[in-house]
C-alpha cells in the first residue's frame, strides 16, 4: 500500500509539474522571449534545483487540515492513497480542458473527501481549510493582480520617452525586457520548485510517517526530495502546452514589458508567500498577475470570458477532487479488492483523457500563436501591431 | 485569523516586484538614452544602465539568499 501511494504521489508531481509549467513559461513564450522548448527545458532545470533548495514547505504542508495526532485520529496511507486519486484525476481534467487550475486545492479537495467518508466529518478542521484554501484563493490572484497592475504601470512610466520640443516618441526599447524576462521567468520556475515539489514530499513523508517507517515530526528524506524533484522536473519538461496556450493569449495580450512584471510579481508572491506562512496556490497568483498586467497596459483588453472560465474552474477545484477522493476512500474501505478496482479505473481513466487530448493535439510547435505574430510585428512598423489589435477586438 | 501574515504577504510581495520592475526599467530607459544618436556621453550612460541591471540582478540574489535556509543559519 505504502508503495503503491508513493508511485500515485510521484504521478501527482508529475501532473503538477506539467500543469504548472505555464505559470513560468507562458508569458515569454507569448513575447517570444524563449523559444517554447528552450522555455520547457529551463523551467524543468529549475523546478529541480529549486525542489533540492528548500524544504521549509514541506514540513508544513497538510498540517492541521486533518485533525491528526493526538484525539486518535490517524491518517492512513488509504486515505492519502484515496486523496491523490482524487488530486491527479482532476489535475488531468483541467489539463484536458486547458485550464489552469490549482494542484495545491485539488489535493487539499481529494485530501478532505477523502478524510470525510474515511474518517467522519469531525476530522477536518474547518477553520484551517478557511484560512488554508478559502482566503488565499480570494487573495492570491487580488495580491498578484494589483502588484502586476502598479509594476506594468511604473514600467510604461519609467521607459516611456518623449522629445521635449516635438513631442515626438523616442526610441523606448522596450525589446529589452524581453533579455529581462528570461530571468523573470527562470525565477518563477525556481520559486514554483520550492514550492509545489514540497507538496509531495510532504505527501510522502506523512505516508512514510502513517506506515511507521519514519519518526513523527521528521523531515523529508533525501531520497524522497531527490525522487520528487525529478518527477516535477520530468513533468515540466513534458509541458503542459493546452494550459500554456490559455495562460500565454487566452487572457490577454501579452507584451516583454508586462510579461516582466507579471512574472517579477509572480515570482515574489510566492516565495514571500511561501516563506512567510501564508501559502498562495502558484496558479492563482500567475493568473492575477497576468490580468493586472493586462490592465495596466493602455489599449490591452482583458478576455474577461476566459477569466471567469477559469475562476469557475478553480471553483469546482475542491469539491470536485473532494468528490473524487470520497469516492475512491469509499471504494478503498471494501478492502484490497477496492485499491485494485480503485487503482484500475483511476490508471484507466488517466489513459482516456490521455487518448482525448491525442485527438485535439497542442504541442509546442501551436501552443501559442501570438509567438509568431509577435516575431512578424517586431520587424514591422508600430501600426501593424495596433492592427491587429483592433481585429482581435473585432473577433471577440 | 492571519491577516497580519496576509498583510505582510502581500507588503513584501509589492516590494520586491516593485524594486526589480523599477531597476529594471530604469536600466532599458538609460540603454534607450544611450542609443540616441544625439547623446554625447553614450558610454557614461550605458555603464549607468548596467548598473542598474546589475543592483537588478543583486536584488534577486539577495532575495534568493533570504529564502535558502541553509544561508539562513
Amino acid at each position: 500500500m505504502v508503495a503503491l501511494v508513493i508511485a500515485l504521489a510521484l504521478f501527482f508531481d508529475f501532473t503538477n509539474g506539467f500543469h504548472d509549467t505555464a505559470n513560468a513559461m507562458a508569458t515569454p513564450i507569448a513575447t517570444g522571449a524563449i523559444k517554447p522548448k528552450t522555455a520547457v527545458a529551463l523551467a524543468a532545470v529549475l523546478n529541480l534545483v529549486g525542489a533540492f533548495l528548500s524544504t521549509e514547505v514541506a514540513k508544513t504542508i497538510s498540517g492541521g487540515l486533518i485533525r491528526e495526532g493526538s484525539d486518535g485520529i490517524h491518517i492512513t496511507p488509504d486515505i492519502i492513497f484515496a486523496g491523490l486519486m482524487g488530486a491527479v484525476l482532476w489535475n488531468m481534467i483541467t489539463w484536458l480542458k486547458g485550464l489552469p487550475s490549482s494542484s495545491s486545492h485539488a489535493l487539499f479537495g481529494g485530501l478532505i473527501g477523502a478524510a470525510v467518508v474515511g474518517i467522519g466529518f469531525h476530522s477536518i478542521n474547518f477553520e484551517t481549510v478557511l484560512q488554508k484554501v478559502i482566503l488565499p484563493a480570494i487573495f492570491a490572484p487580488l495580491i498578484a493582480g494589483l502588484v502586476a497592475y502598479i509594476c506594468t504601470r511604473l514600467a510604461y512610466a519609467l521607459t516611456s520617452r518623449h522629445d521635449p520640443e516635438t513631442g515626438d516618441k523616442l526610441t523606448q526599447k522596450r525589446g529589452g525586457f524581453r533579455t529581462g524576462q528570461i530571468f523573470t521567468s527562470s525565477l518563477v520556475a525556481l520559486a514554483h520548485g520550492t514550492n509545489d515539489a514540497q507538496k509531495t514530499m510532504g505527501i510522502i513523508t506523512l505516508v512514510l510517517i502513517a506506515g511507521g517507517t519514519q519518526a513523527p515530526g521528521s523531515g523529508p528524506q533525501f531520497w524522497v526530495i531527490a525522487a520528487c524533484a525529478f518527477a516535477i522536473a520530468i513533468g515540466t519538461y513534458a509541458g503542459g502546452w493546452r494550459i500554456i496556450r490559455t495562460m500565454g493569449s487566452g487572457l490577454t495580450e501579452v507584451k516583454p514589458a508586462q510579461g516582466f512584471s507579471a512574472e517579477t510579481s509572480t515570482a515574489s508572491a510566492i516565495l514571500a508567500s511561501s516563506h512567510l506562512g501564508f501559502a498562495l496556490s502558484t496558479t492563482q497568483v500567475a493568473s492575477g498577475s497576468v490580468i493586472g498586467s493586462g490592465l495596466g497596459r493602455k489599449g490591452t483588453s482583458v478576455r474577461w470570458g476566459t477569466a471567469g472560465k477559469i475562476a469557475l474552474g478553480w471553483l469546482f477545484t475542491l469539491p470536485a477532487s473532494a468528490i473524487v477522493g470520497a469516492l475512491t476512500a469509499l471504494l478503498v474501505s471494501i478492502g484490497v479488492v477496492g485499491v485494485v478496482i480503485a487503482a484500475v479505473v483511476g490508471t484507466a481513466a488517466v489513459l482516456f483523457m490521455f487518448v482525448v487530448s491525442r485527438r485535439s493535439h497542442v504541442g509546442h510547435h501551436n501552443a501559442v500563436e501570438v509567438e509568431e505574430a509577435g516575431h512578424a510585428v517586431r520587424f514591422r512598423k508600430k501600426k501593424k501591431s495596433r492592427k491587429t489589435t483592433q481585429s482581435e477586438d473585432v473577433q471577440r | 485569523m492571519k491577516w497580519l501574515e496576509l498583510l505582510q504577504v502581500a507588503g513584501v510581495t509589492l516590494l520586491a516586484a516593485v524594486t526589480l520592475v523599477v531597476l529594471y526599467s530604469l536600466g532599458v530607459r538609460l540603454t534607450a538614452i544611450a542609443g540616441d544618436a544625439r547623446q554625447k556621453s553614450p558610454a557614461v550612460v550605458r555603464s549607468l544602465a548596467y548598473v542598474c541591471f546589475a543592483f537588478c540582478g543583486a536584488a534577486v540574489l539577495f532575495g534568493i539568499y533570504l529564502i535558502v535556509p541553509y544561508f539562513g543559519k
